[in-house]
């Protein structure tokens, strides 16, 4: 079973030194309370919560699973006692608005605690990131009546709340959504369909559970543009706001699957379930589009959560288990075998997944850090600034970080050999839990289609403006600095490449749509290894000038891992570059009857 | 006879608008209207016609000196003047007695032999000249100009039995050459051809759009851009002429048409349409009209009149799959499904029937229908070209299946293969009795599009092609997106100017575009810019350079000839050229400060070169800056050929033609002129700029407009990037600085801008709106 250690020390490093959170009070009045003490104490006070209560029914959860009993869920033993500690300990209100009883935290300190938790317990934590992508939808466009009613009890957790999307027929393309919605005479309505794969959708956390569901009204356009969003209890709740009549929606099975055992992944059936529009009527694609944004987010946390869990199990035993001698010599010759943490091809494995998932970690929080400054600056232009950064870096956050998570999972069993197969070591259901958040949310397929066909043409480019002219800024003026050329030449190179793709792209999928389709999985990854690039190059630039006080040698490291990225890992931007580059020809030619 | 002094009767929009356009020509003119009851000005009407001239927008005069040619007069004291007038055209009110009387009272004022012609669109020739002596109906005939006569390039011709067959041939070659119209020959029936088929289009697409129950939007969605019509459609054009107008027109025309006339099926009492005109609904001028824009409760909401019920709400985009659809053309509009499928079936199926069924009743042949529609209307095809498009005898059959008629034209048509081919490179049109006749073009017009019948280009890529016009003149033709220039269209400059150089005599730079060119491909900029591709752009610009100074710097004469708007990166183009022949529609400026930047391709130091002091101007280092300075930095556009002149755009022997169609002939010609006189190129100069005492002296008065608000805060910057590159940088008086260092200077003032923030932004709006950013 592999020990989690919250890794403070490396979330302190990115928070404080990198992004220097500590300065946001300052910056931002709505964030007059996150001082730097509130902040650390929320860390030290998370992280022990899942070290201590989380990670340990990570591995009975999914020997568990979730129980179905005509109707009802029984989540696995200790779950429905540890979300009730959850919730005393006021976590699911902490980055939400005081108006509704929340703390107004920065979701940056959030994003720091979703980390932890996902590395603790993926399973556990898909409920209460369920409620808040739904407490982020009503917030945004539920009326004042609406957001009266649920808002304090989804802040507070004494509800949870779920997203209603997808169909048997429809996950991607929602234009298909087949679920109606029939008007009530007094101005509610009544739902009919059914919806799968409803993460949250039952279970025995909570006393009430609001979903969120699309469907179409009656006299609604074909297509995406004739959706909308209802709001939909499962106990329509009294004038006293409290659990009223059992709404005729219904868990009708649990779905049997892969990993994320201990989170139950429902068959939702709509029986003329009363319900109430959000937001304009055919606008509820809109309305998720707002909400989908953080969510993308946070399952982009959810990977590295994974990843550093993987990293850690990785590390532990890669030093306790003797095998080999070193290719050089016995480093250990008083043990019967050398660690295998001296072999280069297992440090490359661990460096590759601390590498790539340090870097995951600050593009991820420098997002989130944008995030809260896009809704929260007191500058309109700042904030529009900040929106259009977390709009074009969304999906690669998403699908980049959901992707390494997996890698890295993977790479955890590698490290651990025929152990890392065995269930009982616990490595083997990180990949199995890994694997849907590449699926979820917008497949990763999806998140780069985004990226090339929406975010960058958005404003002739202005989305990347955002980014492209601090990566090019910084070259230019670091560059000079001797020390730091190692790292800044390789960004450098692969900067060009990722402005020559994007070029290219622009122009070809103009005039081809399909060479755009084609190049953009790799695409954004080339994207996303760059900005890792120019991660790691702020990093280490903070860590070089610290390298002088570094009793416990976190700066040594950080520049040996910076080394090992720039050296190692950045370099495949050339071969995505190639491949990309390539065109969608060899790609599109094979007629379909050839497969 | 050559037509050397005109004189327009009645001062109204129409009358006052032609007298605008015949002194656009440089021709003098007389306007007269009647005596008012009041005030002691006899010639107030005319007068205050004249002022409003001034006034309106789009402008009906192409500079100031055409309304000094403009003379006001009354019809009581002055038609003493019309001894030595040559043309006399009445635009008075459309009432037969008084148009008559007037014809009478002319008579012994009007030069023998001189033209009288009426501008009336309701009354028959065959009327106006009922009982009238021959004398005048020999110099008689009616001249049918659309509104605004400036800009509307249909000038119909309608002569009578009696009238003198130099009459029509002198005015239509007046008409032709210098008011610049589309001269088409009508026959002497109701509406002449612009009218007769646009008004039973307007009146059947408005009956189909309540048969069929559309909304005004889905309507207009139809009945613009996707049959060919502008974009305006039918409801918002109604809106802009006026509801008032329709039932009149209606009226009159019901009033002159065969009672089996199909015009006399579509028409119907529409009980809406006479609420909103009590209303006080009459359009754009009244109330609103279909549309309106609603201010209540201080907000701008465009809202649209409901068909059924004559409520209003708020205007929603139509969504209809038809009008997408028609990208691929009329036959994939026409047979689409949805309702706006049907619409444009049901309108166009009637419309162009009855458009074949009137050769050669209005018109004798398509040729003249067709460029009625298109010059009258603003149609981009004619009748018969629409017909063509969807094929002839699909369109017949078509016809047939639905049990509707087919004119015997049409039939003819479908068994032909069209009512027009191309053979051996040129077009040939169908006569009612079935043959073909070729399409002749007069002497002096050469159009593009009949050399691309008949030949390849010599050089192409996706933004520009080079064509031989022959005599060892080459055009050099943009043809991208709005003609916006990237590195294709400048990359051919460049291979052009090498080609004729080895192999040709002369360059003529033109193309049939609806404009010369809007400027650099701003798109491609902002994108470059954005991702910070900054090498790319200074490539871009460094490459813009070079090709517009190889086509100054050629060993032969390139000669410009553009039309319409050349802004930006295209009227940097036109000013490096040996000469120019422009068309008289032809509206140049430097506009990049709009979005931010400054001219990059050399508009600044051309501006600097073409205000020099000549003998009579200032002396000095100062004056040329201060000139160019004000025309950039206040992106001014000059609003015809003659304000390009007085702008310096122009050079002031740069020549100007009136009519579209004669362009490319005439600039031909001026670059032959050009090699008979032995061209030479001009050598390179050399400036003398005052330098930073210049740029802090133009940042001054900059300032001083922030500070009153009339600059906004990055028009501070943007001018002083400006002001550095006019006054030459770190130079001053006692040096000289070179064209290639105005250049450089150029370049790096355009590259620092677009680094900033605000252009970025500046760029990105007119992208997105089509207007500039004020911040
Ligand atoms: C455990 C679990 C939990 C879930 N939780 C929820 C939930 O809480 N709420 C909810 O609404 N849904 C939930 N889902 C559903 C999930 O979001 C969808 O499965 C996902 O969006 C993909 O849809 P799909 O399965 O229909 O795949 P499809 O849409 O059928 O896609 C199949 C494949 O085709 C690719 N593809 C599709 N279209 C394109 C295209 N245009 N271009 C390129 N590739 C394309 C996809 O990338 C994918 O690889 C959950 C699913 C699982 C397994």
């Amino acid at each position: 079973m592999p020990a989690y250690k919250a890794p403070l020390r490396e979330i302190r490093f990115v928070l404080n030194e990198l992004l220097e959170a500590e300065k946001l009070p300052e910056l931002v009045p709505d964030f007059a309370d996150a001082t730097g003490d509130t902040v650390e104490a929320i860390l030290e006070e998370a992280g022990k919560f899942c070290e201590e209560v989380l990670q340990p029914l990570n591995h009975p959860g999914d020997e568990e699973g979730c129980h179905f009993d005509n109707g009802t869920v029984t989540t696995p033993k200790g779950f429905r006692e540890a979300y009730a500690t959850f919730i005393e300990g006021g976590w699911t209100s902490l980055p939400c608005d005081p108006a509704y009883g929340g703390q107004g935290l920065p979701k940056l300190i959030n994003f720091a605690v979703e980390e932890m938790i996902c590395s603790a317990n993926l399973s556990f934590g898909m409920y209460p990131g369920l409620s808040n992508g739904n407490y982020n939808a009503i917030h945004a466009h539920g009326s004042d009546e609406q957001k009266a009613l649920y808002l304090p009890k989804l802040v507070d957790g004494s509800w949870t709340g779920t997203m209603c999307l997808t169909e048997p027929h429809c996950g991607t393309d929602l234009g298909l959504c087949k679920t109606r919605a029939e008007a009530n005479p007094d101005g509610s309505y009544r739902l009919y369909g059914t919806k799968i794969f409803i993460s949250a959708g039952e279970h025995d956390f909570t006393e009430n559970i609001i979903h969120l569901v699309l469907a179409r009204l009656p006299d609604a356009p074909a297509g995406i543009r004739g959706i909308s969003l209802f709001v939909c209890p499962k106990f329509i709740p009294d004038a006293d706001g409290k659990p009223g009549t059992r709404n005729p929606v219904v868990c009708g099975s649990i779905e049997k699957k892969m990993g994320i055992k201990a989170s139950s992944t429902c068959v939702m059936n709509f029986d003329g379930a009363q319900a109430w529009l959000v937001g304009k009527p055919h606008k509820g694609m809109s309305a998720m589009f707002t909400m989908m944004n953080t969510a993308r987010l946070a399952v982009g946390m959810q990977g590295l959560g994974i990843a550093e869990a993987a990293y850690q199990g990785a590390v532990t035993y890669a030093r306790d288990r003797l095998q080999m001698r070193a290719l050089t010599g016995a480093k250990f010759p008083e043990k019967p075998a050398d660690p295998i943490i001296v072999h280069p091809d297992v440090r490359r494995m661990l460096l590759t997944m601390r590498s790539i998932t340090e870097g995951c970690r600050a593009l991820a929080y420098w997002i989130g850090y944008h995030l809260d400054l896009s809704q929260h600056h007191p500058d309109i232009e700042k904030r529009q600034e900040s929106d259009d950064l977390v709009a074009l870096m969304t999906p690669i956050v998403k699908a980049f970080l959901t992707d390494h998570g997996f890698h890295a999972a993977n790479l955890g069993v590698q490290v651990y050999g025929g152990h890392g197969y065995i269930r009982e070591w616990g490595m083997e259901q990180l990949v199995r839990d890994a694997r849907i958040t590449q699926i979820y949310e917008g497949t990763n397929g999806i998140q780069a289609l985004d990226l090339v066909g929406r975010k960058l043409p958005t404003g002739t480019g202005r989305l990347a403006r955002r980014f492209f002219h601090p990566v090019a800024d910084y070259i230019e003026q670091t560059s000079e600095k001797p020390e730091m050329a190692e790292y800044v030449l390789p960004l450098a190179k692969a900067f060009a490449k990722l402005q020559q793709a994007t070029a290219w792209i622009a122009q070809a999928g103009l005039a081809n749509p399909n060479e755009a389709g084609a190049a953009a999985t790799d695409y954004q990854r080339l994207f996303a290894l760059t900005a890792l690039g120019f991660m790691w190059c702020r990093m280490v630039e903070i860590a070089l000038a610290r390298k002088d006080d570094d009793r416990d040698g976190f700066y040594a490291a950080k520049v040996q891992s910076a080394r090992f990225y720039m050296a190692r890992i950045l370099p495949e931007t050339n071969s995505l570059f190639t491949i990309l580059m390539a065109g969608s020809d060899s790609l599109m030619a094979m007629p379909a009857e050839s497969f | 006879m050559a037509i050397r002094k005109a004189c327009v009767i009645g001062a109204g929009v129409m009358g006052s608008g032609i007298a605008a356009q015949i002194a656009n020509a440089g021709i003098p003119v007389l306007l007269l209207d009647i005596v008012p009851k009041e005030g002691n000005d006899r010639s107030a009407i005319a007068r205050g016609a004249i002022d409003k001239l001034l006034k309106a927008d789009p402008a009906p005069l192409m500079s100031r000196a055409a309304a000094r040619l403009i003379t006001p007069g009354n019809t009581e004291d002055d038609l003493d003047q019309l001894g030595d007038v040559d043309w006399i055209v009445e635009a008075v009110i459309e009432r037969l007695d008084i148009k008559q009387a007037l014809y009478q009272k002319l008579e012994g004022k009007r030069q023998q032999g001189s033209i009288l012609s009426s501008n009336t669109s309701t009354i028959p020739l065959s009327t106006l000249m009922q009982g009238l002596p021959e004398s005048i109906q020999a110099d008689f005939c009616i001249t049918h100009f659309f509104n605004p006569p400036r800009y509307m390039r249909l000038l119909e011709i309608v002569g009578g039995p009696k009238t003198r067959p130099e009459v029509l041939r002198d005015i239509a070659d007046f008409g032709d050459r210098m008011l610049g119209k589309c001269i088409v020959r009508a026959k002497d029936t109701p509406g002449f051809v612009g009218n007769r088929i646009g008004v039973f289009w307007m009146q059947a697409a408005v009956t189909a759009a309540l048969d069929l129950g559309l909304t005004i939007e889905e309507a207009d969605a139809i009945m613009g851009r996707p049959i060919g019509a502008p974009k305006t459609g039918l409801f918002a054009l109604l809106d802009l002429v006026g509801l008032d107008l329709m039932p009149h027109v209606d009226k009159s025309m019901a009033g002159l048409l065969q009672p089996d006339d199909p015009y006399m099926k579509i028409r119907r009492d529409w009980p809406l349409l006479q609420k909103m005109i009590a209303d006080g609904y009459t359009g754009r001028k009244g109330k609103g009209g279909f549309y309106r824009l609603n201010t209540a409760g201080g907000g701008k909401v465009k809202e649209s009149i409901d068909l059924k019920t004559g409520a209003y709400a708020p205007s929603d985009r139509a969504r209809l799959d038809s009008a997408d659809a028609a990208k691929g053309g009329l036959k994939v509009l026409v047979t689409h499904k949805d309702k706006g499928g049907q619409y444009a079936w049901k309108v166009l199926s009637g419309l162009l029937a009855y458009a074949a069924s009137l050769v050669p009743e209005i018109a004798d042949d398509v040729v003249a229908i067709d460029q009625g529609m298109k010059s009258g209307y603003n149609w981009k095809r004619g009748p018969f070209e629409m017909i063509d498009q969807m094929g002839a005898a699909w369109f017949a059959e078509k016809l047939t299946a639905e049990n509707l008629p087919v004119p015997a034209f049409l039939e003819t048509a479908a068994r032909a293969g069209g009512f027009y081919k191309v053979e051996g490179g040129q077009i040939h049109h169908l006569k009612p009795d079935g043959s073909y006749t070729p399409l002749l073009r007069p002497t002096g017009v050469l159009l593009l599009s009949d050399i691309k019948l008949g030949s390849k280009p010599i050089m192409r890529n996706g933004s520009a092609s080079l064509w031989d016009i022959g005599d060892g003149v080459a055009c050099l033709e943009f043809h991208s997106k709005m003609n916006a220039l990237d590195p294709d269209s400048l990359a051919l400059v460049k291979q052009a100017v090498d080609h004729v150089a080895k192999k040709m005599r002369a360059l003529v730079i033109h193309n049939e575009g609806e404009n010369f060119s809007v400027g650099a491909n701003i798109g491609l900029a902002l994108f470059a810019a954005n991702i910070a591709m900054w090498p790319m752009i200074d490539d871009m610009i460094a490459t813009g350079q070079s090709a517009y100074k190889a086509v100054k710097f050629a060993p032969f004469p390139v000669v410009g000839a553009p039309s319409g708007m050349a802004l930006g990166g295209g009227c940097e183009i036109l000013l490096h050229c040996a000469a120019i022949q422009a068309h008289a529609e032809t509206y140049m400026g430097l506009v990049e400060v709009g979005v931010g930047l400054i001219p990059g391709w050399g508009g600044c130091k051309e501006m600097l070169l073409r205000w020099q002091p000549g003998a009579r101007d200032p002396k000095g280092p100062m004056p040329p800056v201060a000139q160019a300075f004000e025309a950039i930095s206040l992106a001014k556009i000059a609003k015809s050929a003659h304000e390009a002149k007085e702008l310096r755009f122009l050079r002031a022997d740069d020549a100007v033609t009136m009519n579209r169609d004669r362009l490319l002939y005439d600039a031909k010609q001026k670059a032959l002129k050009l090699l008979e006189a032995g061209y030479q190129p001009p050598a390179p100069q050399e400036l003398r700029l005052p330098g930073p005492t210049g740029r802090v002296a133009l940042n001054l008065a900059v300032e001083g407009f922030a500070l009153q608000g009339k600059a906004l805060p990055h028009d501070v910057t943007v001018s002083d990037a400006l002001a550095e590159v006019l006054s030459g940088g770190k130079t001053d008086f006692t040096e000289t600085v070179t064209e290639d260092q105005i250049s450089k200077l150029e370049k790096k003032a355009f590259m620092s801008l677009l680094r900033t923030g605000p252009t970025l932004a500046r760029m990105e709006h007119m992208l997105t709106t089509g207007k500039p950013l004020r911040n």
